[in-house]
């Protein structure tokens, strides 16, 4: 560094860089750590950065059910960010009695290369099971199938999960969400 | 050329090599099997047997001294399908140095004929059904999701296993520096 000497003799610190370079330079350094990030994620496969962020099939898809009324089980899929189920492969039953008709909600319309047009849901799907009959105070078994994806590019192969809730009376409350997959670790459970 | 420039110039090269460092060490990282899998020694994984399309039994220990991939896949599987021509391609390319791709399908028959019919499929399918999925979680596919490639080299050991679609690139770069 030089110290300039000033006509009124007092020795003055020059600075490293001038405004314009320290800019430059700052510029040039984020520059540079964007091109590492870039570079970084780049060079990892899925198998050394993906993998570790994959998550399992039932916390991907989530599932739950709750008894609504004397004859209806609410079923409902929380799907994880950036994962997809696949309308046609969506099937329940429900133990004992009889499952009345489902309606599924329509789906996003996608273009599959080789299952043509298909349908698929994501963030969350509830659907209304009916029973073929009232069934206050019992517990029902629910058991829901299904098959889903990742945008990072893998498909999970098809899925049971089940649960059993109570139904409730006629005009009463709605029964408790019961998890398929509990959360482990949850302070609330 | 003034000290201020060459400390300059001195920030920017320690900056970029520390990033092609980094990048390099992790692309390293990326070459080690994956997590949960049973160290190096394909010995297990050559001892299955599984039955290709036309019913036989197929041991994967007859390709023991190949370059193998092993492909673990399914029709239902998107991703799966789509880096496929690839794998046809290197197969056809390479085949005759060595490489030995196998696909294991978790699948049926009867989906999976048509289908290797129409990429021209040059490498055995085996039908593996969902205990496939269970022989890749010992291989380090943790979430049971495909596809799942693993690359086990002419000695016999597994050296690298992917959960994902392969990338050309990476296949190219192991083809070239193992068969």
């Amino acid at each position: 560094m030089v110290f300039p000497v000033t006509s009124t003799g007092s020795a003055l610190k020059r600075p490293v860089a001038d405004a314009r370079t320290r800019g430059r330079l700052r510029l040039g350094l984020v520059a540079t750590l964007a091109a590492a990030i870039v570079a970084a994620l780049g060079a990892s496969p899925l198998g050394a950065l993906g993998q570790a962020d994959l998550l399992p099939n039932e916390r991907a898809f989530a599932f739950s059910a709750r008894g609504l009324d004397e004859r209806t089980v609410e079923a409902r899929f929380v799907i994880a960010d950036g994962y997809y189920l696949y309308r046609e492969k969506l099937k329940f039953a429900l133990a004992p009695g009889t499952l009345g008709p489902v309606a599924l909600p329509p789906g996003k319309v996608k273009e599959d290369e080789f299952f043509g047009k298909v349908e698929t849901y994501r963030n969350q799907l509830v659907v209304r099971l009916p029973l073929g009959q009232a069934a206050t105070g019992q517990a029902v078994t629910v058991s829901a199938e299904s098959q889903g994806c990742a945008d990072i590019g893998v498909c999970y192969p098809p899925q049971i999960q089940k649960v059993t809730v109570e139904l409730p009376a006629a005009g009463g409350r709605p029964g408790p969400i019961v998890d398929a997959s509990p959360a482990k670790n949850s302070l609330f459970k | 050329m003034t000290l201020r420039r060459i400390v300059l110039l001195g920030a920017f090269a320690l900056t970029g090599l520390a990033a092609l460092a980094g990048g390099l060490y992790y692309g390293r990282q990326a070459f080690m099997p994956g997590q949960g899998q049973a160290a190096g020694d394909a010995a297990a994984l050559l001892a299955v047997s599984l039955p290709d399309l036309g019913g036989t039994n197929q041991p994967l220990g007859q390709w023991k001294g190949k370059l193998l991939i092993v492909n673990f896949w399914a029709t239902w599987c998107a991703p799966c399908r789509e880096e496929m021509p690839e794998f046809v391609n290197a197969q056809r390319e390479f085949g005759p140095r060595g490489l030995q791709f196998v696909g294991i399908a978790v699948d049926e028959a009867d989906k999976v004929r048509p289908f290797a019919a129409d990429i021209g499929l040059n490498y055995p399918a085996l039908l593996g059904g969902y205990g496939a999925i269970e022989l890749s979680k010992t291989l380090g596919n943790r979430v049971g999701a495909l596809p799942f490639t693993v690359i086990v080299d002419r000695a016999g050991r597994i050296v690298y296993t992917q959960l994902g679609p392969m990338k050309k690139e990476r296949l190219d770069d192991f083809i070239r520096q193992l068969l």
